[in-house]
């Protein structure tokens, strides 16, 4: 059964969500009336201990490094998929043998058929996903045992500066045509 | 050297409507001001006020100038809040070379954050060198209408301010709503007639912008127009999602 959230009944729910400080991936709880998962995400998203109900953390993966945080937001900015995110999705979702029956929300189409063509599971990027990621990044503070909002707020400067450096400096050759 | 709006005539400062916004009162004209977050320094070649505090220190203030910032032309045109006191989150889109952004970053303070988004490079550059001395700005360098490429380095926030001049410009601001702005949270969009449908009269292209961010979850609640300062130009202000009142209760119990 698909129904307007666009996930079977029967279906297991993961959400993949990236980070500045790393990889996550939680699992959304069933419901009984799958029809009810979209408003009851969108009311929970304003309460911790609501929305701690709909998804539970299954695993996080930190960055090593700078340069390896970089890496990987380079990655998932072209909708690859990083030797990283490979081993911790390869790690942390179910055993292969359970893999069709389960689908993986993410945040983009790229990324998304990118990672069906590594696993062969189902992605979806759209219906209740985006609303559960939303809550995700509300509370991702909160989700991840010794994450602070000043701590994730360093990792997002840090790497902003680095992408963005990297950004002007790998197109020295691209010039903004002045128009006089 | 150091800056004084009328070198060395007495000056008072006092705080603006807006929290985090100051009004120097001169004896020919009032200007616009900002508390400078990083002391001694200048962005792009704007005068400095230093003042006597209560404990004998000084505070400094940076002009703000109306006809450079349309968010500066905006507060002189009285528009009725920014959202962004103090402490806040702000996502700007269109940072430019980080003009305006560097008077976001002096409101918000300390405990505030700015996302700054600009795709030029050739601003952008200017852009990163603002933020490299001013810890609560993070600079992005990437196209406002891909949020996703830059998903990884936004956390919530709880203003937008859009400058993108494009003609799908509600759309660019929608889709970064629909990813990074709480629910409840609020927007700031300049809309330049000309940028959008330049035969059509801009209170003709206001009003259909308007409609478009309706269409969004985005609802405007305040429009002015920003003469003398800039022609044909709007501020439109809004809530995203506005909380309901059965939202409103569950709120409080947190």
């Amino acid at each position: 059964m698909v129904n307007s959230t666009g996930v079977g009944s029967q279906s297991l729910l993961y959400v993949l969500y990236e980070h500045a400080s790393g990889y996550s991936l939680f699992r959304v709880h069933e419901f009984e009336e799958i029809g009810m998962l979209l408003p009851q995400v969108e009311q929970s998203v304003l309460d911790l201990s609501k929305f701690a109900t709909v998804v539970k953390l299954i695993a996080f993966f930190p960055f090593q490094s700078g340069i390896n945080a970089l890496d990987n937001t380079n990655s998932i900015s072209e909708g690859l998929v990083h030797d990283d995110l490979h081993n911790f999705l390869e790690t942390n979702l179910p055993k292969p043998s359970k893999r069709a029956k389960m689908i993986l929300g993410v945040a983009d189409s790229k990324i998304a058929s990118t990672i069906n063509e590594q696993f062969s599971i189902t992605c979806q990027h759209t219906g209740v996903i985006p609303e559960l990621l939303r809550g995700i990044r509300v509370h991702f503070p909160n989700l991840i045992k010794g994450l602070t909002d000043q701590n994730q707020n360093k990792a997002q400067l840090g790497l902003g500066h680095a992408y963005s450096r990297a950004k002007v400096k790998f197109n020295v050759n691209r010039v903004d045509n002045m128009i006089i | 050297g150091r800056g004084g709006g009328g070198g060395g005539r007495k000056v008072v400062v006092v705080p603006h409507r807006h929290p985090g916004v100051f009004i120097a009162k001169g004896k020919d004209d009032d200007m616009l001001l900002t508390k400078n977050l990083v002391v001694g320094e200048s962005v792009y070649g704007e005068k400095r006020i230093s003042v006597d505090a209560e404990n004998a220190e000084k505070i400094e203030y940076r002009v703000w100038n109306p006809f450079r910032s349309k968010l500066g032309a905006a507060i002189l045109s009285g528009v009725d809040s920014i959202h962004m006191p103090p402490g806040a989150k702000v996502l700007y889109l269109g940072a430019a070379s980080g003009t305006t952004v560097s008077h976001v970053s002096d409101i918000v303070g300390p405990t505030g954050l700015v996302y700054a988004i600009e795709f030029s490079h050739r601003s952008g550059r200017d852009l990163l060198n603002v933020a490299k001395k001013r810890p609560n700005i993070i600079p992005i360098i990437e196209d406002a209408r891909h949020p996703h490429k830059y998903r990884m380095l936004i956390g919530m926030v709880d203003t937008m301010f859009a400058d993108v001049a494009q003609p799908d410009q509600a759309r660019i601001l929608a889709l970064n709503a629909h990813h990074f702005l709480k629910d409840g949270g609020n927007f700031v969009i300049s809309i330049k007639a000309s940028c959008i449908d330049s035969t059509a009269a801009p209170e003709a292209v206001f009003a259909e912008e308007v409609k478009k961010l309706q269409s969004e979850k985005l609802k405007p609640k305040e429009q002015i127009t920003l003469e003398p300062y800039e022609r044909d130009h709007a501020i439109v202000v809004g809530t995203y999602r506005p909380l309901g009142k059965a939202k409103k209760e569950v709120n409080q119990n947190e």
